[in-house]
């Protein structure tokens, strides 16, 4: 079948799902993944051939044509939404089913398809109008969503903060479709980047992706939402939605001429959010949240690829350029694939026990082994470490910054501070993630929602392990990549086609394959080994306590102190201390809490401020007549000294 | 054939000469003791009589306590394998291994804090802790240290970085990497790998808990990982590439020995640092090592 058929037919399919959602979930789920399997072979038979695909419609719709694409770039994104929407619906049959959620998993269903179609449509519209209808539809599916579980007040309150922070961004790009339609003469979008004069446009499309792709500082909505989010909500919004900012980004930076500051900037915002963002995930206490201020770092590392890419087209350095690029989209491959994983493994987690909070975890392996090993393998991916997928795209970005560097042009003076920030943000995620993982599976369950814990289904596990498949094919099989990942560049920048930009991924994926083996052979050796000599069990020895207690264990808290202190002009702690007193204290309190600086430290003040003017402002306003031909009165002195002014002149 | 020979005689030299470097430093802090001191081959034995014990593992770790060192041993000497050794240069070498080498012993790290958590002891988790956080300084020192080595030869391969010596920038940067080896392998002033306070230590106290081979596959993973430092020290420091074979290897040797020697001579003449004070030391060796990476820079432009 042609693209074209293959994408009527996953259109047909969400609207069908749209359509049984409500009432019929195993209708649902086949109609979804229809949808999800098809746009999946749609997008891998542009992005494995040469031509893209187009579709411009006879009837028009709002005063214009329906104007279809789906070239490298979009196929990407859409490659990667079918397969997180695919995996969350299977997912969501059994996390957020009918007989735990009879009220929510209807809506759920609906909003789903609705949620997905929109997310396809934004990626296929070459038309500003319509893109900008898909935008909306887009969000306001998120939002329902995100609010699937509006009981509880945390949940509306994260909704109603997606809403106003996206609506903040959708504003910047109304003002940049309509500002290009106008210098344009067309709604009509598609490569035009020697008209140079459009450049500055990139400014604000950048304002408006960065907010939904959660760019410090501009992420305030980002943790809130995704953490009170159902978690395959979460997963969808981290691995697929939040990327939608960053397909915008990368969308019109290649289709408009960009601004010769643009490359500086956006390199600077990418280093800026993955150093911030990781360090901010790893002081939190609410696992959820740690994954969602993990997204905002790895939108960070995407950013620095990308980013560089930009510097390179700039200064003429297609080679790096090339590198960076592809690092960085294969990097919203990768994060959406483990992102998904982790998110996955999270809702299991808080399926069992109920709770988000790693204080209150623990112990979990051994009741959920399954879960446990998914986000081991989901934590090494993530954390950039070799054999796995994660590290595969870190390496092609460093691989750019550093030839940009060893090019000691202007370039460099970005590289160089990237490169050692993408270090010290790995080396944290690294951190964080070994926190994560060690407070929620390992050691002694803290409390008892621990110990009665129970694994995952079927329904859940497999989902996992589709996506965990996906993570090591592409950490052990590099260069499977490397041909989609020149169509997307090619896409981006024709000129770039023939430039040569030496990553040796058939290597690495050799190295990766051997380094796999190896370990698998060596752990089993080792077991192995251990179980000859004569393996005893007892308790854990810690230098001979006797009884151990559970809350003895060091706390996710402590865990991340050390670095919290050296962040604490950004995280702002706040504390509760209540010391011990007198020969008998009864009892003691040490609480920390690292808020949403920029939202309850700038916006949240600024806010505050705006409102006391309104308010002020608002007490002119009081229905009294004679008041009121007061103001008329003064206006037209006012006015009448202004023309006189002017007039003296 | 001549290649897998070649892996194996590599392979043989990396794990049967590293357990000689803690013992040489051992020899050398008795000397200034004016101590007798144990045998050099001493964790030979150790390693020896480790193999055959038997394990007690916590009731509350799950075999990934046995798995970590495991992986991270593989992910040490795997590490190993990419460092060229002189004039042999290195069993595989392509453009962007010095990242893969990094990464390796991320994960190497990933895996040793991993089974440290497996216990549940407030102890380990403050050993753990402090490795992944004094981590984030040190792997910043690095990467500025092989950007300055790149940017000196236009490379990113481990072979060709390392051949040319380090240049103008060269004090600059063996400074620095020195205090970086002394981080990463738990040595005075970072740790102290002799105390029995298990409240002031960092890599020491992630293990307490391990017995038999698997704390053998810790104790001979840490010995590779310093002589690894050793060798990317001599090597990032010294011209290897304008020596004949022989030369160079006699160098490469001699500045193990030196590098070995001089842990030693500040294990016996310093006292560890207070932990407030250790991110300052570490942030110190990413200054230097960013000077140097300033000084690669000028002295290309010339």
């Amino acid at each position: 079948m042609t693209p074209g058929a293959l994408l009527s037919l996953a259109a047909a399919s969400l609207v069908a799902g749209i359509a049984s959602g409500p009432r019929f979930s195993r209708a649902w789920l086949a109609f979804t993944l229809t949808g999800a399997v098809a746009g999946l072979t749609a997008t891998l038979a542009v992005l494995l051939g040469a031509t893209d695909w187009e579709w411009q419609s006879a009837f028009a719709l709002g005063g214009e044509f329906v104007h279809l694409r789906l070239d490298g770039v979009s196929a990407l994104f859409l490659a990667l939404l079918s397969v997180v929407g695919g995996t969350g619906a299977m997912y969501a049959r059994e996390y957020w089913s009918e007989e735990h959620y009879p009220d929510s998993a209807p809506r759920g269903r609906l909003w789903w398809s609705a949620l997905l179609l929109s997310m396809g449509l934004v990626l296929l519209c070459a038309n500003g109008l319509h893109f900008l209808i898909g935008w909306e539809l887009f969000t306001v599916s998120a939002f329902f969503l995100v609010t699937l579980d509006r009981q509880r007040p945390g949940v509306r309150a994260a909704g109603w903060l997606y809403l106003v922070a996206s609506h903040a961004g959708t504003v910047c790009l109304f003002a940049f479709f309509s500002t290009l339609a106008a210098r344009t003469g067309s709604w009509e979008l598609g490569p035009m980047r020697e008209q140079v004069a459009l450049a500055p446009l990139f400014w604000l499309a950048l304002a408006g992706f960065g907010v939904k792709a959660g760019v410090f500082p501009l992420h305030v909505w980002l943790p809130s939402a995704h953490a009170n989010a159902p978690s395959h909500v979460s997963a969808l919004m981290s691995g697929v939605a939040i990327k939608m900012g960053i397909y915008g980004i990368v969308r019109f930076s290649g289709w408009l001429p960009v601004p010769a500051g643009a490359g500086w900037l956006v390199i600077g915002l990418g280093a800026t959010s993955a150093l911030l963002g990781i360090a901010f995930a790893f002081a939190q206490n609410d696992f959820k949240r740690l994954l969602a201020y993990c997204s905002v770092e790895n939108i960070g590392v995407i950013l620095i690829g990308v980013g560089g890419a930009l510097l390179a087209v700039t200064h003429g350095d297609a080679p790096w350029g090339k590198l960076a690029l592809a690092g960085a989209m294969l990097h919203v491959w990768n994060h959406g694939a483990f992102k998904a994983l982790l998110f996955f493994g999270a809702g299991s987690v808080l399926h069992a026990t109920g709770t988000r909070e790693l204080s209150k975890l623990g112990g979990l392996w051994r009741t959920m082994p399954w879960t446990a090993g998914l986000f081991l393998l989901g934590s090494v991916a993530v954390a950039g470490l070799p054999p796995l997928n994660g590290f595969v795209s870190e390496w092609l970005i460093y691989l750019g910054l550093f030839d940009a560097t060893m090019s000691k042009g202007v370039s460099a003076w970005a590289a160089m501070p990237a490169a050692i920030m993408l270090a010290m943000a790995g080396a944290l995620a690294m951190a964080s993630f070994a926190k994560a993982g060690a407070m929620i599976f390992l050691g002694a369950p803290r409390t008892h929602v621990a110990t009665d814990a129970h694994d995952c289904g079927l329904g859940m596990r497999g989902p996992m392990l589709l996506l965990a498949g996906v993570c090591v094919t592409i950490g052990l099989a590099p260069i499977l990549f490397w041909r989609v990942a020149a169509r997307v560049v090619a896409s981006w920048r024709p000129a770039w086609v023939m430039v040569e930009a030496p990553a040796p991924l058939t290597t690495l994926g050799s190295v990766h394959v051997a380094l796999a083996i190896l370990v698998l052979l060596a752990a089993v050796w080792l077991w192995r080994k251990s179980r000859a000599n004569g393996l005893a069990c007892g308790l854990t020895w810690d230098c001979g306590y006797a009884t151990p207690a559970a809350r003895m264990q060091y706390t996710s808290a402590s865990f991340g102190g050390i670095v919290a202190g050296w962040f604490g002009w950004v995280l702002q702690p706040e504390r509760k201390l209540r010391r011990p007193r007198g020969q008998f204290p009864t009892e003691a309190i040490r609480l920390e809490r690292v808020p949403e600086t920029v939202l309850e430290r700038v916006i949240g003040p600024v806010g505050a401020v705006i409102l006391q003017v309104s308010t002020a402002v608002r007490q002119l306003q009081h229905g009294r007549l004679q008041f009121y031909i007061l103001y008329v009165l003064a206006g037209l002195i006012a006015l009448g000294v202004l023309v006189m002014i002017g007039g003296a002149q | 054939m001549n290649q897998v020979l070649e892996i194996i005689l590599r392979l043989a030299v990396w794990l049967l000469v590293a357990p000689l470097l803690p013992g040489i430093i051992n020899k050398v802090k008795a000397w200034v003791a004016g101590r007798k001191g144990p045998l050099v081959l001493q964790l030979y034995f150790d390693l020896a009589k480790l193999w055959r014990k038997g394990v007690v593992m916590s009731t509350l770790a799950s075999p990934a306590f046995v798995a970590g060192p495991a992986v991270a041993w593989v992910a040490l000497t795997g590490a190993a394998l990419l460092m060229p050794l002189g004039a042999a240069g290195s069993a595989l070498s392509f453009r962007g291994d010095v990242l893969l080498l990094i990464y390796l012993l991320a994960l190497a790290r990933f895996c040793t804090a991993w089974a440290a958590m497996e216990t549940g002891s407030a102890f380990e988790g403050m050993g753990a802790a402090r490795e992944v956080s004094y981590a984030v300084l040190a792997e910043a020192a690095i990467i500025a240290a092989v950007l300055s080595l790149s940017v000196q030869t236009g490379s990113v391969s481990l072979v060709t970085i390392l051949s040319p010596s380090a240049g103008a920038g060269a004090v600059l940067l063996a400074a620095g990497l020195f205090t970086v080896l002394l981080a990463e392998n738990c040595r005075v002033p970072f740790d102290d790998p002799n105390t029995h306070l298990e409240l002031t230590m960092i890599h020491e106290v992630m293990v307490l808990d391990h017995s038999g081979p698997p704390l053998a596959a810790i104790l001979h993973g840490a010995s590779v990982k310093l002589l690894l430092f050793a060798v990317l020290l001599v090597q990032a420091v010294l011209p290897m590439g304008d020596l004949t074979p022989l030369a160079a290897t006699g160098a490469l040797a001699a500045g193990v020995l030196v590098v070995t020697v001089g842990v030693g001579l500040v294990e016996s003449l310093l006292a560890r640092l207070a932990f407030r004070r250790v991110p300052l030391l570490l942030t110190t060796a990413f200054l230097l090592c960013l000077f140097a990476l300033l000084v690669a820079w000028k002295g290309g432009a010339k």
